[in-house]
C-alpha cells in the first residue's frame, strides 16, 4: 500500500543551481517517487539537473508530489526546504 | 554518525576546469561530498596525469567507493589504465558522462546517500537533460 500526497508553495526566490541541488539531495534520502511541478513542466526531484531544468522562478507556484511509503514525510520535507532556500536566492 | 558518501573525481586536461567543476558539484551538492579535482599534467599543462588520477581516487574513497568523471579522449585512456592497475573494480566505477552536468549530478546523488552504481547512473543520465 503507498499512499499519494502534494502540496503546492509559491516560490519566493529563483529555484537556482543551489535550492535545486539541496531540494534534490534530500529527495534522494526518501524512497517515495517525487515529482515537481511548475510552470506545466514536471520533473524528477531526486535529479538535481531535472530540477535545475524547470527554471522555476520567484513568484511561481510549484507543487510537490509524492508517493509511497514515506511520501508524506518527503513532501512535507522538501516543501520546508523550498520554502527556506529559494529566500535567500541560490 | 552518517555512514560514508562516495567520494567523486573529475579529471579534466586543465587543472582549472577540474578546479571549477569541482567547486560547482559542491556548492550544489551542500559540500558532504569529497570531490578531488584531477586535471593537468604533473608539470601543470594541458593533459592528463595518471599519478594524480591515482592519488584523486585513494583521496576520494571514504569507504564507499569512487566514480570517476573524465572530460575528453585521453583523459578516458589514462582513468582507464589507472583502473586496470588499480585492482577493485567494484569500488571505483568510470562514468560515461558529460563533465560539468555529470559532475554535479552525481555529487548531488552521492550526497542523498546513493552507492557507486546509483551515482554513475546519475551521471549518465545527465547526458539526456535537455537545456532547452
Amino acid at each position: 500500500m503507498s499512499a499519494s500526497y502534494e502540496q503546492e508553495i509559491t516560490l519566493e526566490g529563483d529555484l537556482h543551481a543551489r535550492p535545486a541541488g539541496a531540494l534534490a539531495v534530500a529527495a534522494g534520502r526518501f524512497a517515495a517517487v517525487i515529482k515537481v511541478t511548475a510552470g506545466g513542466h514536471t520533473a524528477d526531484a531526486k535529479s538535481v539537473l531535472g530540477v535545475m531544468g524547470l527554471g522555476a522562478t520567484s513568484g511561481q507556484h510549484l507543487t510537490v508530489k509524492a508517493s509511497g511509503p514515506d511520501a508524506r514525510e518527503a513532501v512535507a520535507a522538501l516543501i520546508a526546504i523550498l520554502s527556506e532556500a529559494t529566500k535567500v536566492g541560490g | 554518525m552518517s555512514p560514508a558518501t562516495v567520494g567523486i573525481v573529475l579529471v579534466s586536461h586543465s587543472a582549472e576546469l577540474a578546479r571549477g567543476a569541482a567547486e560547482l558539484a559542491e556548492q550544489v551538492s551542500g559540500g558532504t561530498v569529497t570531490v578531488i579535482a584531477a586535471g593537468g599534467t604533473d608539470d601543470g599543462d594541458l593533459g592528463t596525469s595518471a599519478a594524480k588520477v591515482s592519488h584523486g581516487l585513494g583521496q576520494a574513497n571514504q569507504g564507499a567507493g569512487v566514480v570517476v568523471l573524465p572530460d575528453l579522449g585521453s583523459a578516458v585512456l589514462v582513468v582507464k589504465a589507472v583502473l586496470e592497475d588499480h585492482g577493485d573494480a567494484s569500488s571505483v566505477v568510470l562514468a560515461d558522462a558529460p563533465f560539468v552536468e555529470g559532475a554535479v549530478a552525481a555529487t548531488v546523488t552521492a550526497a542523498a546517500g546513493g552507492d557507486v552504481k546509483a551515482v554513475a547512473a546519475a551521471a549518465e543520465e545527465a547526458r539526456h537533460v535537455r537545456k532547452l
